[in-house]
């Protein structure tokens, strides 16, 4: 074919050399693009000897060595609590004085959370392979490390190892991936810091329709000890998401998930949850974002049933490629337990109010400065208001791959 | 319920026994449709209307890409904000990385602008070279050309209808490109500047020179020290033309062009990216138009 035009090509040239008018700068002009286009012939000739015969590998961005990311996470914060006092916090009904773990964010002044390893690699033909290495200051903890299966017919899709479950719509977020420093107020009250992250197999199933439909059960340790903890492999989680578009720019995603296990005295728990997100693009850089979500928790504790749950809805609005800003508002809705030990302290409206604006320079870096102003906590055996101001930074460096929506 | 959706599954099969094909943009959508004809069902992931480095993940792509028979790629790095968490969540076997049902286009193409060392200090730098090699008119019969050969592959039974339909597109492809290479003759020499460096491949195709960019580096908004330095260049060197794709702001572009007495032309980065730019012969013609004009 580039035969065929370069022949016509000459043809041509020498059709308008016989004109007499046409000066030699035209014809020089027609070598030079014959001697370019013979050029590039040359360059793409070079470049298809060099490509392999597999066109369709991709995405590997070190031949064999896995993609290796390191994400660090650090901030400024401000409180009007001291640190010692904030440690000890309780949330009536659901986490005693004490017992509250706070691996982010815990002290005014300062704060390294974590630099994570985040790896990931294709195996082979059917397994990829994804790490998800957190280190705090003093500890090394494997946040996930779990393989899928890429060759499964059907729409089938395989997850084992430790990894985080795709129950709710958060659960499965990786801290730095949240639209707020602090973690949703009811995620924190009913599964603690990591949510439900455990060692155990996922089944997940896409529907060949054209709304997505997914479908997915697990089965973990259940080794979550705010609301399981009985470690015989004893958690089963079920969920179905679904999202349609409405026109161009408006998508719904929705799901409703469960999680059945047992408590550490073999007695049942059973978290339930619904969430819908409500996502407009307004431009490339442009969106706003509603996102809600409802748990709700029934454990078995001795005779009685404790029924407790809460919600958190938040507004994003991204202004440009740059800078977002969102609000937040956290809420416990239900509290039915044993709250005899907090007799005389105020139990009801637990609940809290979060801003943030965030500058992105860069996708792989970020700037933000929460706020939060927590009305759901226990101080020294009062309820107290909390205030806090911090400037996180957050960084990606290296091969991080994208989020998924 | 199940019975509906079964049912339904069992017709759409019977009613389209044609293979369907997920492009991330639109230009590989349409001369996939020119090659494919009838025998393909085209679903174009990326709309024209975005950023093509940063389409949004939704959802819905998933269910696009869950029935792929075959995912054609542009490549070159620009997908990888976005395509792997959905190929990743949308369990098709058919369409993952090394299956034979992902067709890589950027492969084919003799890629232009590739840096000798890479590092985000430069910015959003892609390791493979300049991803936006489809507003050159030239390369389409080689990306004709792959998506043919592909087609033939995974549908052998048709492959006498691929190819006739590829030597007739090629053909028609090269009688349009004599007309519009004539026609862009007088563009030579002709200096400009862009927003991004999406137009690279045209405008070496065409002996346009590009002086320089808007954004100080790939993916970096623009700042005032360097849209001062810009300014300087430009009046310098007398450019009359700034091109403007449809997704980045424009304030800076107008605030260069009322400084410098130059133009501020739209151009489509993709099919349909701007009104009037709906198939591939419009497309090459505005952008034709818009910067040679």
């Amino acid at each position: 074919m580039q035969k065929k035009l370069l022949l016509s090509l000459f043809a041509f040239s020498s059709l308008m050399a016989n004109s007499e008018t046409d000066a030699l700068k035209e014809q020089l002009q027609l070598q030079q693009e014959t001697t370019q286009k013979l050029l590039s012939q040359v360059e793409m000739l070079e470049a298809q000897q060099q490509s392999s015969a597999n066109t369709s590998a991709s995405f590997s961005q070190n031949a064999y060595l896995p993609d290796i990311a390191m994400i660090l996470n650090i901030s400024a914060l401000s409180r009007d609590v001291k640190n010692s006092e904030y440690e000890n916090y309780a949330i009536a009904g659901f986490i005693e004085s004490g017992d509250a773990e706070i691996p982010f964010n815990a002290k005014r002044s300062f704060n390294l959370n974590y630099a994570e390893f985040a790896i990931h690699s294709v195996v082979d033909p059917y397994f990829e392979a994804f790490a998800y290495l957190h280190m705090h200051p003093s500890e090394l903890e494997i946040d996930e490390a779990f393989v899928t299966t890429t060759s499964l017919p059907a729409g089938f899709r395989i997850k084992a190892g430790k990894f985080k479950s795709a129950f709710g719509r958060l659960n499965e977020k990786h801290q730095h991936s949240w639209s707020f420093d602090e973690q949703a107020l009811i995620y924190k009250s009913l599964f603690g810091p990591d949510a439900i992250s455990d060692a155990g197999v996922q089944l997940q199933w896409v529907a060949p329709t054209d709304t997505y439909i997914m479908a997915g059960v697990e089965t973990l340790q259940g080794s979550n000890e705010r609301s399981f903890g009985d470690e015989d492999p004893n958690l089963f989680v079920g969920y179905l998401k679904s999202s349609i578009d409405i026109g161009d720019n408006l998508s719904i995603l929705g799901g409703v998930s469960a999680a059945h296990g047992q408590t550490e005295k073999k007695q049942s728990s059973n978290v339930y949850g619904v969430d819908l997100t409500l996502r407009e693009q307004l431009g490339s850089y442009s969106s706003l974002v509603w996102q809600s979500e409802y748990l709700q928790r029934e454990k078995d504790v001795d005779t009685s049933t404790d029924s407790q749950g809460g919600l958190y809805t938040q507004l994003v609005y991204q202004f440009n490629k740059n800078h977002s800003v969102g609000i937040r508002y956290d809420r416990i809705t239900k509290n039915e337990t044993d709250l005899s030990a907090y007799a005389g302290v105020d139990t009801d409206n637990l609940e809290r109010y979060t801003g943030m604006l965030e500058y992105k320079p860069f996708p792989m870096s970020r700037l933000r400065l929460n706020y939060s102003h927590d009305r759901s906590k226990i101080i020294n055996g009062t309820r107290q208001d909390i205030n806090t101001v911090m400037i996180t930074l957050n960084i990606a460096a290296g091969a991080h791959g994208a989020h998924s929506y | 319920m199940k019975k509906i959706v079964l049912i339904t599954l069992v017709v759409t099969t019977a009613l389209f026994a044609s293979l369907r094909v997920d492009t991330t943009y639109s230009t590989l959508g349409a001369i996939t449709k020119r090659v494919g004809g009838d025998l393909v069902n085209v679903t174009v992931l990326g709309s024209s209307k975005y950023d093509p480095h940063f389409i949004v993940p939704k959802p819905s792509l998933l269910s696009k890409l869950r029935r792929a028979d075959l995912l054609i790629m542009n490549g070159g790095g620009i997908e990888l904000g976005w395509l792997p968490p959905l190929i990743q969540n949308a369990h098709n076997r058919n369409i993952q990385n090394g299956a034979k049902g992902l067709l890589d286009i950027s492969h084919f193409i003799p890629m232009i602008d590739k840096p000798s060392t890479v590092s985000r200090a430069f910015g959003d730098v892609h390791a493979e070279g300049n991803p936006h090699y489809t507003t050159d008119p030239h390369l389409v019969p080689i990306i004709a050309k792959a998506i043919a050969e592909k087609l033939m592959q995974l549908d052998s039974e048709n492959a006498d209808i691929y190819q006739k339909n590829l030597d007739a597109f090629t053909q028609k492809w090269q009688e349009y490109l004599k007309g519009y290479d004539a026609g862009l003759r007088s563009c030579r020499g002709k200096k400009v500047v862009q927003y991004h460096e999406l137009y690279n491949y045209f405008l070496k195709r065409y002996g346009v020179e590009s002086i320089g960019n808007i954004e100080p580096l790939p993916g970096i908004a623009p700042s005032s020290k360097h849209t001062l330095a810009l300014l300087m260049k430009m009046k310098k060197d007398g450019v009359k033309t700034i091109l403007q794709d449809i997704y980045h702001e424009k304030k800076t572009a107008k605030f260069i062009a009322a400084k410098t007495d130059a133009q501020v032309v739209v151009v489509p980065h993709d099919v349909g990216a701007v009104k009037g730019s709906e198939t591939l012969e419009k497309f090459y013609n505005t952008i034709a138009e818009k910067i040679c004009q």
